[in-house]
């Protein structure tokens, strides 16, 4: 699951991998438009639906993040 | 020479963090303060986070009579850019002779006035549209026109992507723009407004979110795409009818004629002879 993760990143934008800040959007790596990209893309790659409620700044702002957010998700689920 | 004493920022959203950079970066050539304003509650905050990093003041003001009360009440001569914007300023702001507001529109005006315009532009089969930067007036979007830029509308694209071409085709028109404003010497056109002009409203919904399963699959992709801007709540959830059931569009997806796959709650359509549109979909209610 954290490669297919990972992978999506990078194809979103090779940067959010390198990124060691705190914060991809005050960093301009990200914004709410690529959230949306990369939302769509999660929910293709896993065939599942992601809650709006999980759309949140805080679970987008890093790469560990976005893995921690899909293990929490696909937690629930299963 | 800037006739503005200040320039207040207002909006969310990319162009409003691109505009506080921009005007941050002249602050020293036109010696004027700035400040922004949060008004909204937005799920991600650039612009604050901007102004935070440039050490740019801002308020967080999000009850309307609040920020009435502080444009109203503006002392000294200011420039108000509107940029991602929702607050619709009051006669008694527009009136105020200290003010002058600017604001960015996402369609080519007098085309599309009002809310979701993007969306309004994919759904009525538009092939091109843009963005305008224009005074305003008491009127809502109809105040005199500093600069327009046009894009085209792709027959694939999403509500989103189509907002996200206009705001960069935004800042492009306000970077062109600015020095021009903000010395008031920016040439303007003045709008011809159709005698019944539609403003569009935020509860206006495009198609109302339904479709049945007997229209054209071209109509139903240019629905879906219309209305989408993610898991921002724009809109409702787009449902129809299938089996006697409501059932409501979770995904949809334009894919190849050979990349069916038979899954529960999946629907294909043919869109052209090469290519199908997927619709995931489960119960409503």
């Amino acid at each position: 699951m954290e490669e297919k993760v990972l992978n999506l990143l990078r194809e979103i934008d090779e940067d959010i991998l390198t990124f060691e800040g705190e914060n991809l959007f005050e960093a301009g790596i990200l914004d709410s438009f690529l959230v949306i990209d990369l939302v769509a893309e999660l929910e293709e790659t896993f065939d599942m639906e992601i809650d709006a409620k999980y759309v949140l700044e805080e679970n987008f702002k890093t790469k560990e993040a976005v893995i921690d957010l899909m293990k929490k998700i696909i937690g629930n689920i299963e | 020479m800037s006739i503005y004493e200040k320039v207040i920022v207002i909006g969310h959203g990319k162009i409003a963090g691109e505009v506080i950079e921009h005007v941050y970066k002249s602050q020293k050539k036109y010696n004027y303060s700035m400040v922004y304003i949060a008004h909204e509650k937005t799920s991600f905050k650039s612009a604050v986070g901007i102004c935070g990093r440039l050490h740019v003041p801002y308020y967080t003001i999000e009850d309307e009579k609040e920020l009435t009360c502080y444009f109203s009440h503006a002392a000294s001569r200011c420039l108000v850019i509107s940029a991602g914007n929702h607050y619709l300023f009051p006669e008694i702001v527009t009136e105020n002779p200290n003010v002058t507001i600017i604001n960015f529109h996402n369609a080519l005006l007098p085309e599309f006035p009002g809310r979701n315009a993007p969306s309004w532009a994919i759904f009525e089969n538009e092939k091109e549209t843009g963005i305008t930067w224009h005074y305003v007036m008491r009127q809502v979007d109809a105040g005199d026109i500093i600069i327009q830029k046009k894009c085209r509308i792709t027959p694939d694209i999403r509500a989103y992507e189509l907002t996200e071409k206009l705001m960069r085709l935004a800042y492009e028109g306000f970077s062109e723009k600015f020095d021009e404003i903000i010395e008031n010497r920016a040439m303007v056109k003045r709008q011809i407004l159709p005698v019944k002009r539609r403003i569009y409203k935020s509860t206006d919904i495009p198609g109302m979110c339904r479709f049945n399963l007997d229209d054209s699959p071209e109509y139903i992709y240019r629905l879906l795409r219309a209305v989408d801007y993610g898991k921002y709540n724009i809109f409702p959830q787009v449902t129809t009818q299938h089996q006697r059931k409501e059932i409501r569009i979770n995904r949809y997806r334009k894919v190849l004629s050979d990349a069916i796959e038979e899954k529960a709650g999946r629907l294909y359509l043919p869109l052209d002879e090469k290519y199908l549109l997927r619709l995931s979909w489960s119960e409503a209610g």
